[in-house]
């Protein structure tokens, strides 16, 4: 058994570690790495936020991201998917593979990426301007991908996001009439319907009440025999319920945000290796 | 046991009313007295805009009638006070004509500068071509009117004979005095300079307000730029646009001095389509024109044109107003 | 305890989405290259007219290169962003194009007739013939000042007490005020100056003067200076308000000693704004101040001369030396602006500088 311990003498650029031997990299044996980063290093600016981070996420599989707010959770994943490089100052080293290919390679296509790997965010964020049927429609529109049903389209995401049946004789009206649940499920239908292979989700149900939550939680164990999904959550027992296995990130003193640990689900939670995974999954802080 | 005592309505003083405070310094009095005398000017005057050139060109309102926007008639004679007659219609044509060019080729060129400036340009040259925006607002009509005759009429004279010459079979560009110069086609040019940076400001402070994170689902979905400019940026953006149109709409119509060397204001017959012709109306040039020379009686027709341009322009003006704010309310709600 | 020193000091932050693949740079170069070359070949090879070889011949390749490129090195789904791109500078290539040359224009044309005389004289004995070396600008810069002077007098403490209302009194008609003030706005210059000529000179009450002048200019200045001052005002904090309240201050003293100098910056960048609303305006000043070659030095009476007319004036006239008087008269008139213009930048270089 290993400590995490950090020396406040250490200056800025050398962090103590702890090494974590047997799930330093996250490895279902018989599964293949269907997205995995190795030697990631984030920065904004001149400030380092993650510092080797090597995760590998299984395939058709749901993995939770937890650790206490500030660590970097939220711009890992928009590494996965190439909307880190937007915010001004934006930096990274290490690479990001996808199906093989590191994404951020010469002749990788981020648009393409984008498509592949979609992204559900904290605040739900529907297109204001559009209706419920344009909203789930307007992934696809944005990315430029044909279609020739867009009822059915309209009615399959929408039953996934388990939002079917309180829209389907309002799908004209716009966006703006629904709850705030309703509004996030509707999200996911309009991320779902580009068909992506991975889903990154951001604290999705953060912000909502415990019924769209319930239904959240169950569209993401739904959509998971499909594809593979990644969520960030602050919740230990939605952790518990909906993933398949956990990765704690833990950022300490200004230093930048690494891995503690990874592995199942049930093991980090109820066999932690590390004290401090220990420490945080039962509430001791965060 | 403790005995309770029952609370009725009665029992309980009444309550201290707080609110305005009424009482205030006789020289707190005159203070607010005098801002709100001071504040209730702008009514005052405009108000009195909309009485006096009223009240002035009543005569010749009342003797044209209808006719005085209706017709195409102009005779002044002091001799004769009473065979006067006053109509501007092609003048007022004229002007609409004139705005709509201008519309046409400044509404584009806006939206098409805020998006660069907004979504586009690096930062440096973002801030750069805002202040050149800005600079191009603060440029006098005078200049604009200047400039536009002794140098730009001259190149817009090549471009109209290109257009006459490829063109011909469309009745738009059809000219039939052989010469180019002073023609509304110019006007219009001039006007949408001198409208372009309304517009642009506008735009461009609409579009850099759109919700990050409505661009950001636009970008992750996999989204282009345009992609995100077109679904996401221009349809948020499209109130705030139609009001800072409609702003340059108000000042194009407005505008007199710029035009007044570059236009030939033909006073007694309009030029509906023909805009290389070397003929054009515009109200507030007119007035201009005509008023070093005018008959008491015109100089009250002139003013009632003032007071026909006056309403157009406030119309205009309340319209864009209330687009804006509706627009505004609806983003904040 | 197993610990280990990560030492993170080797790694450099880098921006692999910056590097530019061959196959891009290729493409962009060509996208530059071949319109240009086009272009090039036909204007000096041919006699067709530039204006021509524009629109009907680099337009339609640069965007068809653009296409064609754009789906070459990134693929189909970027058409948009590329047609985007070619139209959007081509848009601002022409604003850039047209500020510059009138910019260009009046300095290049305006420049030769600077001189001290040019600026200290005024015209009463200068004929179209004379020579340029007699005569200016002098009474038409004394006269703008001081129509100028006047508008400002009247309108700003008209202007910030609007403000005061809407923003400090917050009463009933606050609202109401605000809608006046931006119909306001929409006041076409030549309608302020038709109202001034309507209301006092028709009615024999002034003549001709730099006072109608004045009074004409104020009202186009008044919603310019009370829309940025009140902007300026909101932005003062509330509990700057509320502690002069709670030591005891009357409503005056708190907007009179407190609110107004904490924004003062602010309020002073309203009056350049609203002097540089009105500095060049033509129109309004033909029907009130009219016009005059020599200097007149009662603001109350009789007809003064004002830049805008002179430049008016002299390209009315349409002699070879009239109209590089006006040329001149519009440099000095550009320097003024400019002046205003840097003083506004000076004064809130963070804010509203419209």
């Amino acid at each position: 058994m290993t400590a995490l311990q950090v020396d406040p003498t250490m200056k800025g650029n050398q962090v103590n570690i702890s090494i974590v031997e047997d799930h330093q990299r996250l490895k279902l044996v018989d599964s293949v790495a269907h997205l995995e980063t190795q030697g990631l290093y984030v920065w904004f600016g001149n400030r380092m936020i993650l510092a080797d981070i090597n995760l590998a996420f299984p395939e058709n599989s749901v993995t939770a991201l937890i650790g206490p707010s500030g660590c970097g959770k939220s711009t890992f994943i928009r590494v996965l998917n190439r909307m880190h490089e937007f915010i001004p100052g934006a930096a990274l080293a290490g690479k990001v593979f996808y199906e093989g290919r590191d994404i951020y390679e010469q002749d990788v296509d981020p648009v393409d990426i984008r498509t592949q790997v979609g992204m559900v965010f904290q605040k739900p964020n529907p297109f204001p301007t559009m209706s419920i049927k344009d909203n789930v429609l307007s992934g696809l529109r944005l990315a430029q991908i044909p279609f020739s049903n867009p009822d059915e389209i309209v009615e399959t995401c929408l039953k996934k996001a388990s939002l079917w049946n309180e829209t389907k004789d309002r799908l004209d009206a716009s966006a703006q009439s629904l709850s705030g649940g309703q509004q996030q499920r509707l999200c996911i239908a309009r991320a779902l319907a580009v068909n992506p292979k991975v889903l990154l989700m951001d604290e999705p149900c953060s912000a909502l009440d415990p019924g769209s939550t319930r239904h959240i939680e169950e569209t993401i164990r739904d959509i998971s025999k499909d594809m593979t999904v990644v969520i960030v959550t602050h919740n230990m027992q939605q952790a518990l319920r909906v993933s398949d296995y956990t990765a704690f990130f833990l950022a300490l003193d200004g230093n930048p945000g690494q891995i503690v640990e990874a592995g199942l689900t049930k093991d980090v939670f109820k066999n932690a290796k590390d004290s401090r995974t220990h420490d945080y999954v039962n509430g001791l802080f965060g | 046991m403790v005995e309770t005592q029952e609370i009725t309505n009665k029992s309980h003083p009444e309550p201290i009313r707080l609110g305005r405070e009424k009482s205030r310094t006789p020289s707190d009095k005159a203070f607010s007295g005098t801002i709100v005398i001071a504040a209730l000017s702008s009514l005052a005057i405009l108000v009195a805009i909309l009485i006096y050139l009223a009240s002035s060109s009543w005569p010749v309102l009342q003797k044209e009638g209808f006719d005085f926007i209706t017709g195409s008639t102009w005779i002044n004679s002091s001799a004769n006070p009473d065979e006067q007659t006053f109509q501007i219609w092609p003048m007022l044509y004229g002007t609409f004509l004139n705005s709509m060019l201008a519309l046409v080729i400044a509404v584009p060129v806006s939206i098409l500068l805020a998006i660069f400036i907004v979504f586009i340009a690096p930062d440096r040259l973002s801030r750069t071509l805002t202040v050149l925006v800005d600079v191009l607002a603060a440029i006098p009509s005078g200049i604009i009117g200047l400039w536009g005759f002794l140098v730009f009429t001259p190149v817009a004279e090549g471009w109209s004979k290109l257009l006459n010459q490829y063109f011909f079979l469309i009745p738009f560009f059809r000219n039939d005095q052989d010469q180019f110069a002073r023609s509304p086609f110019i006007a219009g040019w001039v006007l949408a300079i001198m409208i372009t940076p309304i517009i642009t400001v506008v735009a461009r402070e609409v579009l850099s307000q759109t919700p990050q994170e409505l661009l950001d689902a636009a970008r992750g979905l996999g989204g282009s730029l345009w992609g995100a400019v077109k679904f996401v940026a221009l349809p948020h953006a499209r109130g705030g646009i139609v009001g800072g149109v409609m702003l340059g709409l108000g000042r194009a119509l407005g505008e007199t001095i710029a035009i007044y060397f570059v236009l030939n204001l033909i006073f007694e017959k309009v030029n509906y389509f023909q805009i290389l012709n070397p003929q054009g109306g515009a109200i507030a040039s007119m007035i201009v024109a005509k008023f070093g020379e005018a008959t008491p009686d015109e100089i009250r027709a002139l003013l009632g044109a003032g007071l026909v341009l006056f309403l157009m322009t406030l119309v205009v003006n309340l319209i864009a107003n209330w687009i804006v704010a509706r627009s505004v309310r609806e983003k904040i709600a | 305890m197993n610990t280990q020193t990560l030492d993170t000091s080797t790694m450099k932050p880098q921006y692999p989405w910056k590097k530019s693949r061959p196959t891009v740079v290729i493409a962009n170069s060509l996208i530059v290259v071949i319109p240009m070359s086009v272009y090039a070949f036909f204007f000096f090879f041919t006699d067709l007219p530039g204006a021509l070889i524009f629109i009907a011949i680099f337009l339609p390749i640069q965007i068809a290169m653009a296409v064609i490129m754009t789906i070459f090195a990134l693929g189909k789904r970027r058409v948009g962003d590329a047609v985007l791109s070619v139209l959007s500078v081509t848009a601002f290539s022409l604003v850039l194009a047209l500020l510059g040359s009138v910019l260009l224009s009046v300095a290049a044309r305006g420049l030769p007739a600077m001189r001290f005389s040019f600026l200290t004289q005024n015209n009463i004995y200068i004929s179209p013939t004379t020579e340029l070396t007699y005569g200016g600008v002098g009474h038409a810069l004394l006269g703008t000042l001081t129509v100028v002077a006047i508008g400002t007098v009247i309108a700003v403490p008209l202007g910030i007490a609007s403000a005061i209302y809407i923003t400090d009194m917050k009463g009933r008609l606050a609202g109401f005020v605000r809608f006046i003030v931006q119909a306001m706005s929409g006041v076409p210059s030549i309608v302020a100056g038709l109202f001034i000529l309507a209301a006092f000179i028709l009615t024999d009450f002034v003549g001709f003067s730099a006072l109608t002048g004045g009074l004409a200019y104020a009202i186009l200045m008044l919603p310019t200076v009370a829309r940025t001052s009140e902007e300026v005002l909101k932005l003062v904090p509330k509990e700057l308000r509320d502690a002069a309240t709670a030591l005891g201050s009357s409503r005056a003293r708190v907007i009179m000693r407190i609110v107004l100098p904490t924004a003062k910056a602010g309020i002073i960048t309203a009056v350049i704004l609203g002097v540089a609303r009105v500095v060049g305006e033509t129109a309004p000043l033909l029907l009130t101040t009219s016009n005059t070659n020599g200097t007149n030095l009662n603001p109350f009476k009789d007809p003064v001369a004002t830049i805008p007319v002179y430049i008016f004036q002299f390209l009315g006239s349409g002699y070879e030396s009239s109209i590089q008087r006006a040329w001149g008269a519009a440099f000095v008139l550009m320097i003024v602006v400019a002046i205003l213009f840097a003083l506004t930048r000076v004064f809130s270089p963070k804010g509203k500088a419209r």
